[in-house]
């Protein structure tokens, strides 16, 4: 019936974990920005991970989510493209919850990255599992049904509203058939009340409920400063469904991208026809605009981004090599528009950046800041977000996020 | 090269002319065109047609041209140069006279821009000058294109957003006499600085209105001038210039390089320099712009434009007055339309029949600037036949 009865395979050992939250919203309860979907949230979350790791050892990705955007099409792709990771890395999307997110991580072989992404509460969070660190070992799993909240394949949402249900005959019949021998030291996937009622000592608030809630319990635990030689058990919940796993002694390298809540900012859309898109542009700017990869001329070294065909410097028609390009961005101009736009949300910011010492600027949109809030001059850095979607394609690309003191420090 | 003269001009009204289809623009301006020949003009001395239109409305463009205006005849053609397309379609008729080929050519200029609503329009025509995959999708919608220029402007130059609200109460204060006009009434400083803000740092009253109209021009060969009359307008330069397409691209935001470069070739045509400008129409789609206008077609030295209007410079009665007919910003911006009708409003300042005379106008210069900031069209016309 549990894990622990009937595998034994060897422990994985968590090296980093990541963690990002939206600016958006209340403290523990964050909005997505309107250019934020689960796949920006994945992106964000697995380069807080990777800041520690050679993205050359990542050999596998694993997402977790109930919320990404895509059922048909790719998410995958611009999640590795965002990340920075070859295309011919392995990566599965994973539909579940926090369960779902300690199974890919107690079955993980070396070099895998697990990502939870959740938008409401939105937050996501990411744990490399390498060859140092802390082991987790799976202790204990059940799946049972409970469904008091469902969601369709259309996105259709249905709600039984039994919260003493769930929490008699879902949490409280499932854990009973776990192994309780062990005090739970954080608990995943449950409201406050309920999570107290399980932890041995005060649980710390989670900022998510679904699959990264599992994440960043892992992220506040291994922040604790745990005893030494001590071992301990993180719960995660899923309505009825359960998943036990213990946590070993070692250093687990934690990089949280969090800001200082703000509100959401008011918006006004415009009714009217929507974006189109030409997937042929789509593709052939896919791998520059996902990667911010420019093309360096081989005969002057003169950068052009986007990639052209006929070199800005010297005319040089030749091949160019691809070079990534710096992230951090200063304002050298920029525009807030106001009037309503069809497909967008009125106001906005544009603002041309120059990037680094590199002499390429970028026209792209302010993000993680409300809009006119920002000057010629700001500076900041290039972030992974969601441009527009057009005729359903969720086009990504890059956008402006400006400097903060607000920066948690892990 | 022959010289060209200018031998008619006519327009329409210029506004939101929802009872009027492009069939029905299209012969209104010729005619008035036509009729405005002082010794009479045959429609069957035209020897080929030019016809600039951003956005086709209705359909083909040069055959509603040939087709409304009963030029079945001769060789039409569609011009398409953004903004910029008006002052491209007379630079193209001039070459065709220039080079001997034509004696006689009608220009055309034309845009419906209310034709369809705003709302379903909008992203047909943000497609047109925008790259699909990379700035398309930014919402950088036309007048942001502008706007990232002047806020840079605004940030070098000690120009405000005051300076940019004189020119909209200078060209409102012009465009009350002009009959063609789409916004006849007069603005205060307060109301320009307190309008809605539309893209910063652009209020409403900094920016043109969205306009239908057309506008149309008769060039001859100077072979034949005598003919049609005896006080011909001369063009004496055109120019053409253009730039890299996306802003990230442009190195110096301060300046229109198209412009300099158009004003460039125009004036060496010519044989004139800034200095001989006795009067200017120029592309104020948005008031910023004229102020970065001044400076890139020499009016001023760089970053003293602010003062050019705050002295009144360039108001009727000032040393270099620009936009006597109202401007883009006043009279109305239909894009195809707003070159031609640049050099209707010249044609008639050089003949002393304007609606808002420049007193002793000899020389005369127009001004286009669009396709994000990407291109550039300048006209020098001129009471004297020229070297």
């Amino acid at each position: 019936m549990t894990r622990s009865n009937t595998t034994a395979g060897p422990d994985s050992m968590i090296t980093a974990v990541g963690t990002y939250l939206p600016p958006w919203g209340a403290a523990r309860r964050r909005t997505p920005g309107l250019d934020e979907d689960a796949v920006t949230l994945c992106v964000a979350a697995g380069l807080a991970a990777l800041r520690s790791v050679d993205p050359a050892d990542v050999g596998r990705v694993v997402l977790v989510s109930r919320d990404l955007p895509l059922i048909e099409g790719s998410n995958s792709a611009a999640v590795l493209a965002g990340l920075g990771l070859r295309a011919d890395t392995e990566i599965c999307e994973v539909i579940g919850g926090a369960p779902a997110v300690l199974d890919a991580l107690t079955g993980a072989a070396p070099g895998t990255l697990v990502i939870g992404a959740d938008t409401s509460p939105a937050g996501a969070a990411a744990a490399y599992c390498g060859t140092s660190g802390a082991a987790l070992t799976a202790s204990g799993r059940i799946t049972r049904s409970m469904p008091v909240v469902t969601r369709d394949a259309f996105g259709r949402r249905a709600d039984y509203a039994d919260p003493r249900l769930v929490r008699v005959r879902g949490l409280g019949a499932s854990l009973d058939q776990l192994d309780r021998s062990v005090p739970i030291a954080a608990a995943a996937g449950l409201a406050g009340r309920d999570a107290k009622s399980v932890c041995a000592t005060e649980p710390r608030d989670l900022p998510t409920e679904g699959p990264s809630a599992a994440l960043f319990a892992l992220a506040t635990l291994a922040e604790l400063g745990r005893p030494a030689g001590q071992m301990q058990r993180l719960l995660a919940v899923e309505q009825a469904t359960l998943g036990l796993a213990d946590l070993g002694p070692g250093e687990i390298n934690v990089q949280r991208d969090e800001r200082a809540p703000r509100p959401v900012p008011s918006g006004t859309t415009a009714p009217g026809s929507e974006m189109s898109i030409s997937l042929a542009a789509y593709e052939r700017a896919f791998d520059a605009k996902l990667r911010l990869v420019a093309a360096r001329c081989r005969r002057c070294g003169t950068l052009a981004y986007p990639h052209r065909y006929r070199c800005l410097g010297c005319g040089s028609e030749d091949p160019t090599d691809a070079v990534a390009l710096p992230r951090d961005a200063e304002i050298y101009t920029l525009s807030t528009i106001h009037v309503p736009v069809p497909g967008l949300v009125s106001p906005y910011t544009i603002v041309v950046a120059e990037l680094g010492d590199s002499g390429v600027r970028v026209t792209v949109r302010l993000t993680g800041a409300a809009a006119g809030s920002v000057g010629i001059g700001d500076r900041g850095r290039l972030v992974f977000r969601l441009v527009a979607v057009r005729s359903g394609v969720p086009d990504y690309g890059y956008a402006f996020l400006p400097d903060d003191d607000t920066e948690v420090t892990a | 090269m022959r010289r060209v003269a200018m031998v008619g001009a006519g327009m329409t009204q210029f506004g939101e002319l929802f009872h009027l289809g492009i069939k029905d623009m299209l012969p209104m301006a010729v005619g008035e065109a036509v009729a405005s020949v002082d010794k009479g003009f045959d429609r069957g001395d035209i020897g080929a047609a030019w016809f600039g239109e951003l956005v086709s409305t209705d359909g083909f463009a040069s055959g509603i041209l040939a087709d409304s205006c009963g030029l079945l005849d001769i060789p039409v053609s569609h011009l398409e140069n953004a903004c910029a397309t008006g002052n491209d379609a007379v630079r193209h008729g001039v070459m065709a006279i220039a080079s001997g080929m034509y004696d006689v050519v009608l220009v055309v200029g034309a845009d419906k821009v209310r034709e369809t609503s705003t709302r379903t329009t909008f992203w047909d025509w943000m497609g047109m000058t925008r790259d699909s995959a990379w700035d398309f999708p930014l919402g950088l919608v036309a007048p942001a294109n502008f706007a990232l220029h002047v806020n840079r402007y605004l940030h070098e130059s000690p120009a405000t957003r005051e300076h940019m609200a004189m020119v909209a109460v200078k060209n409102h204060r012009h465009g009350v006499s002009n009959p063609k006009a789409q916004l006849r009434f007069e603005i205060t400083i307060e109301q320009v600085l307190n309008a809605p803000m539309v893209v910063e740092p652009f209020g409403l009253f900094d920016c043109t209105p969205q306009s239908d109209g057309a506008a149309a021009v008769i060039l001859v060969a100077e072979d034949v001038v005598d003919r049609y009359t005896d006080r011909p307008v001369w063009v004496r330069g055109v120019g053409l210039g253009v730039d890299r397409v996306m802003h990230a691209h442009k190195r110096d935001m301060t300046t229109f390089p198209p412009t300099v470069k158009a004003a460039k070739q125009a004036y060496a045509m010519a044989g004139v320099g800034p200095g001989d400008i006795d009067v200017a129409e120029c592309h104020d789609c948005f008031t910023g712009v004229e102020l970065i206008n001044y400076e890139d077609l020499g009016f001023c030295e760089r970053f003293g434009a602010h003062k050019l209007v705050e002295a009144g410079e360039t108001s009727v009665g000032g040393r270099i007055p620009v936009n006597p007919s109202g401007g883009l910003k006043a009279k109305g911006h239909p894009p195809g339309a707003t070159g031609v009708a640049q050099c209707v409003e010249l044609f008639e300042q050089l003949r002393g029949d304007a609606s808002n005379q420049v007193d002793g106008a000899r020389v005369a210069l127009a001004h286009n600037i669009g396709g994000p900031t990407a291109v550039s069209a300048v006209t020098i016309l001129g009471t004297a036949r020229g070297g």
